[in-house]
């Protein structure tokens, strides 16, 4: 019975890892822009919905509409004023890396400094659990972060193929080039590509603040999961990265099974690790050694 | 007065090996580690075992601090061989959240969080380094051998083989380098000299833990690098001396309450790291492009 705990547990979070890996994926495999400060977005997702949904008491229409507008207007912004400039100047991997690093450094202990170090959750009816078999306790949020996830995948998907502005995306990633001589501006592709890669944490910020809880360095944690699951399932395939996504929070929740919970991280950098090792292009991806 | 300048000065030393050990494989073979600090960790947990149950030879400590993190190294190096850039950051942080999840829990080695406390004083020959000016000198002479080896390596022909592997490794390659050697190598010499300042650092506190091996303490060594200027000589040793004279300077301003200068110095620092990439991205002391 553990095992099915575990293993429910393991989808609940691995489906959220998912949908944030492939707003990472999604950025990363447009732009090309290692995006670091994707956790910084979620971090800032979920302490706003916090504030306004736990301290201000807003009810959480409101308060995911803003969450949203604050995630969205956090990712267009580092996208102009930060990564345009320094691509104008110098593309290489490097400095975009470090300068969405520090910007990373910089919002995780602004909200330390706000909000404090310690773990704080937002209570809500729906985080808790009912005992379904015998043994066995489920969440509505369980069930509730697996079909919001499946929801904006099949969305994001359908977008991607059925939009002009989706299908523009995927060129992007394919040709940058080749989307300017069609009369396209990059520029305002790239700028869509942050948005909604970006709107696509909302609904994990929110569900992880009702479910495991937040703390000031949540999102170095998001972040190097999805990095984990981006390069696991293979660069630019967003189905790689949401399988990855599911794959890691599995194995993390059932590594508690054998092992101490402070080893659950560890188990993901080893799934990491071996696949850079052995097989760096990932499930779906192509080989991007050079 | 004095001691309070020699302390810092001594931190100073510290950190400007681990700044010019990182500059070694970040600028020189473009390996960008987070994952520097775990070496500093080896080091030091070597040290500090060896004086708390066998020797206070420092001479001994740095020998088996150095070999321990060289072999660690390959950790490293196997990843460095297979992918480059975003890959490797990803790789290397990997690295770094395993090593810090080792050094907490291990606790029969470690200490855990409570760490190892009590670590007698270094000794070279029967003297012992108990006066904070002697280790003073101690360090900074430890930091000239190590820049002067860095230095003499750089100009050498293996620093050349690492300059064109970091601009071109397909290009390296065809003039018949061993592209694998050289990396393991001189991923290898960073780690190994690396692990020196975690031997320092463990003698002169006489006590450690996991908090000074973490992945802030990666971020902070790597910023000391990029504010200095990634690739020249004296790039890391501006960016150490300013970054660890910062919390000092902050503990001066009186509106600052003492419990937020660790975050406010992060800030300072995040927020250079991004000004920097955007108006300068070779950092205060870097080179114009072309030039190098």
């Amino acid at each position: 019975m553990l095992l099915v705990q575990l293993i429910i547990n393991g989808v609940q979070v691995g489906a959220l890892y998912g949908l944030t890996a492939v707003g990472f994926s999604l950025i990363f495999g447009a732009t090309k822009i290692f995006h670091f400060a994707h956790g910084a977005s979620f971090a800032i997702s979920a302490y706003v919905f916090y504030y306004l949904y736990a301290v201000l008491n807003l009810g959480w229409p409101i308060s995911i509409l803003a969450c949203s507008i604050a995630v969205v207007l956090f990712g267009v912004t580092l996208d102009r004023y930060v990564y345009v400039p320094i691509q104008r100047s110098n593309g290489s991997f490097f400095t975009v890396f470090v300068a969405s690093f520090g910007v990373a450094v910089v919002i995780q202990n602004l909200i330390g400094t706000v909000f404090g170090r310690g773990f704080i959750s937002v209570s809500s009816a729906l985080s808790k659990s009912v005992e379904v078999a015998p043994g066995l306790y489920v969440a509505p949020t369980a069930g509730i972060a697996i079909v919001i996830a499946a929801a904006c995948f099949v969305a994001l998907q359908l977008f991607l193929g059925r939009t002009n502005i989706g299908i523009a995306l995927r060129a992007l990633s394919e040709s940058p080039a080749l989307v300017r001589t069609f009369g396209l501006n990059p520029k305002a592709i790239s700028t869509c590509a942050f948005a909604l890669g970006s709107l696509l944490v909302v609904p994990a910020a929110v569900l992880t603040s009702m479910t495991s809880g937040l703390n000031a360095a949540i999102g170095g944690r998001v972040m190097l999961i999805s990095i984990a699951a981006t390069i696991v399932g293979g660069v630019g395939s967003l189905r790689g990265a949401a399988c990855a996504g599911l794959l890691l929070g599995v194995a993390e929740n059932l590594a508690v099974w054998r092992f101490d919970p402070q080893w659950s991280e560890a188990v993901t950098f080893i799934i990491l690790f071996t696949f850079i090792v052995l097989r760096p292009s990932g499930f779906f991806g192509r080989v991007v050694t050079s | 007065m004095l001691a309070y300048v020699a302390n810092l000065a001594t931190l100073i030393c510290i950190n400007a090996i681990l700044a010019v050990t990182l500059n070694f494989i970040m600028g020189y073979a473009g390996i960008f580690s987070l994952a520097h600090a775990v070496f500093f960790g080896v080091g030091a947990y070597v040290a500090a075992l060896m004086a708390l149950q066998w020797t206070d030879s420092l001479l001994l400590q740095l020998a088996f601090a150095m070999t321990v993190s060289g072999l660690l190294s390959a950790a490293l190096a196997l990843p460095a061989l297979r992918v480059r850039g975003d890959y490797f950051v990803a790789a290397s942080l990997g690295f770094q959240v395993l090593a810090v999840t080792v050094f907490s829990e291990w606790k029969s080695v470690t200490g855990g969080i409570g760490g190892l406390v009590g670590i007698p004083p270094a000794t070279i020959a029967g003297h012992a380094f108990v006066n904070p000016m002697e280790f003073l000198g101690l360090a900074a002479v430890a930091l000239a051998l190590v820049v002067l080896l860095t230095r003499t390596l750089v100009r050498s022909s293996f620093g050349r083989s690492l300059k064109a592997i970091r601009d071109s490794e397909s290009a390296a390659l065809a003039f018949g380098k061993n592209v694998a050697l050289i990396k393991t190598l001189s991923v290898f010499y960073s780690s190994a000299m690396c692990a020196t300042a975690g031997v320092l650092y463990a003698d002169y506190l006489s006590f450690i833990n996991v908090e000074s091996f973490t992945i802030d303490a990666s971020t902070l060594f790597m910023a000391m690098v990029i504010v200095g200027g990634i690739g020249t000589v004296w790039g890391p040793l501006v960016g150490a001396v300013l970054l660890t004279l910062l919390p000092a300077v902050l503990t001066y301003l009186p509106f600052l309450p003492q419990t937020e200068i660790g975050s406010v110095q992060q800030m300072v620092y995040g927020l250079a790291m991004v000004l920097l990439m955007i108006f300068k991205p070779d950092g205060l002391m870097g080179i114009k492009q072309g030039e190098a």
